[in-house]
């Protein structure tokens, strides 16, 4: 489809699309401790997580430790020496110790630095100092590492911090598993990882990253051309579609983007090319293979800028002309949240696609320290009492059915329900 | 030149009125170059960015003719000092400005990998 097919005014049907109501939306779930604990207590805690990637864990014994905020657990998170990928409390049998302090690595076993207990990577107890000064009650086959619930879909981890799992992480994943079936990760070793302390509910944070709506005023001078333009104004969505308790939305690109003349170092890491783009897209078989998948710029526009897969609760994949990149969104209390973004890249063979390369990533951090500073804003707000809800465009209907999701795990007495 | 002048040479010959830049830009790391554009001076900054531009695409080639993850010294420490013109852009040429308006600094923000070489 080609921009000028497509049109950019009147009200779009996507809310409609979607089965939503089109009513103003509760701003309460932002802004109530009592919400942030329901939302722990029937999400957080029966949800499937997404807490890595596969490839942080190549070999057998390679592990890592991941912080799931808001809940108090530190996953140990490994890869077995039998080659599967497996998560534990971190947490000692003996006294409960943290077992493990480092963030990742490659280990057989692990020995609480406490006392010495040792465990396998399978999470069995192996070794206990002075074992015989222990009283009979100490059954060493039942003084393991507590597993937590784990399953892996294409090389994305999840956890369930359920003790028994009341769906698999295929019935969680539902239509979106098909959706997004068999893309090609590009890049997938070799993240760029920037991690900040958001003074704002998980909501306002992951809701500010799937509409366009803000971009051409916000970030008008970091990406504000490229998301916007004479013909979409106001950064209108390409495409929406619902995938169950996930979605997908595409956003605009402008097509006639070019550097600006006062871009002159973008310029100079185009030097010899006519790359239009900061991302560098390139048209190498394995990128051709990637954008033909049909989840990745799914309406087929030339105006196409960028897609964002929802995987709920806090999950964002979003992909464009240049691979793909990952948010998280973790809650720590009802005004704050532990934000995790990952750009993943291939590693730069070229002087020129390493310092384009620089720039991109200067330019995202920007962009990261602008979302810092009006999250807040957002936040400091709805926390005034004055507004009890939101109005929503159709261009927001993301943040509409996230919302509608939320609502409805904290209500549904059961997981099927919930998804159902 | 003089041979304590060869000796104190970081860059490759050509690039001498670089040399005074290497101390503060040429950091190891994507952050330890954005902490520098983020904590200097803009009249450094600018000092830093007119200077560097003015040789980029003579530094991009000398850099285009070696192995990149196998740099000789010279040449990597080069390198190092056109990748922080990327960040002497962002206030230069985005905010006018060391830093974004209104963004806190130091703030929570925090860069935890980037990409080699001297990511």
């Amino acid at each position: 489809m080609t921009s000028a097919e497509h049109s950019f005014t009147g009200r779009g049907n996507f809310t409609e699309g979607f089965g939503l109501t089109t009513e103003p939306m509760p701003l309460e779930p932002y802004r109530s401790r009592d919400f942030f604990e329901l939302e722990q207590k029937m999400i957080f805690r029966r949800a499937w997580l997404y807490v890595c990637r596969a490839e942080e864990l190549p070999e057998p014994s390679n592990f890592v430790v991941k912080t799931i905020h808001g809940t108090g657990v530190s996953a140990l998170i490994t890869r077995t020496s039998g080659g599967r990928v497996q998560a534990f409390y971190n947490s000692c049998a003996h006294r409960g110790s943290i077992v493990v302090k480092e963030e990742s690595g490659k280990a057989a076993k692990f020995a609480c630095p406490y006392h010495r207990w040792t465990y396998s990577n399978e999470g069995d107890l192996v070794g206990v100092p002075d074992e015989e000064n222990f009283f009979p009650s100490l059954d060493k086959s039942k003084c393991g590492l507590k597993k937590i619930a784990t399953s892996e879909w294409e090389g994305w981890v999840f956890i369930n911090l359920a003790p028994e799992p009341e769906v698999t992480l295929d019935e969680y994943l539902g239509p979106a598993k098909e959706f997004l079936s068999g893309i090609r990760y590009r890049g997938a070793d070799n993240p760029v990882v920037f991690t900040a302390v958001l003074n704002s509910n998980w909501k306002v944070a992951s809701d500010a990253f799937v509409e366009s709506y803000h971009i051409p005023h916000i970030h008008k001078d970091t990406i504000g051309t490229t998301f916007a333009s004479r013909a979409n104004p106001f950064a209108r969505l390409i495409g929406a579609y619902p995938l169950g308790t996930h979605r997908t939305v595409s956003m605009y690109g402008n097509p006639e983007y070019t550097i600006d003349p006062k871009n002159r170092v973008e310029a100079l890491g185009s030097m010899g090319k006519d790359d239009k783009s900061v991302i560098a897209a390139d048209v190498s078989e394995e990128t051709l293979e990637f954008l033909s998948h049909p989840a990745i710029n799914p309406e087929g526009a030339d105006h196409w800028s960028m897609d964002i897969h929802q995987i709920f609760p806090h999950l964002h994949i979003d992909t464009g002309p240049g691979g793909f990149w990952t948010h998280q969104f973790w809650p720590v209390d009802e005004k704050t949240c532990f934000y995790e973004v990952r750009f993943y890249m291939m590693e730069a063979q070229t002087i020129q696609e390493r310092f384009l390369q620089e720039l991109y990533i200067g330019r995202v951090g920007e962009v990261v320290l602008e979302d810092l500073a009006n999250l807040k804003f957002t936040q400091d707000g709805i926390d005034t009492g004055g507004q009890d809800t939101m109005q929503l465009q159709d261009s927001e209907v993301a943040i509409r059915h996230a919302l509608a999701q939320i609502i409805k795990w904290t209500q549904a007495q059961t997981v099927k329900e919930a998804l159902a | 030149m003089t041979a304590t002048a060869e000796m104190a040479r970081q860059l490759p010959e050509g690039f001498e009125e670089l040399e005074p830049f290497v101390a503060y830009w040429a950091g190891e790391s994507t952050a330890d170059r954005m902490a520098a554009r983020c904590e200097a001076d803009m009249d450094d900054i600018q000092a830093f960015y007119d200077a560097m531009i003015a040789r980029g695409e003579d530094a991009m080639r000398l850099i285009g003719e070696h192995p990149l993850h196998d740099l000789p010294a010279d040449v990597a420490t080069l390198t190092r000092l056109l990748l922080a013109l990327a960040q002497a852009s962002i206030a230069v040429e985005l905010h006018g400005q060391p830093r974004a308006p209104d963004v806190p600094y130091p703030n929570s923000m925090r860069m935890v990998r980037s990409t080699a070489p001297f990511g």
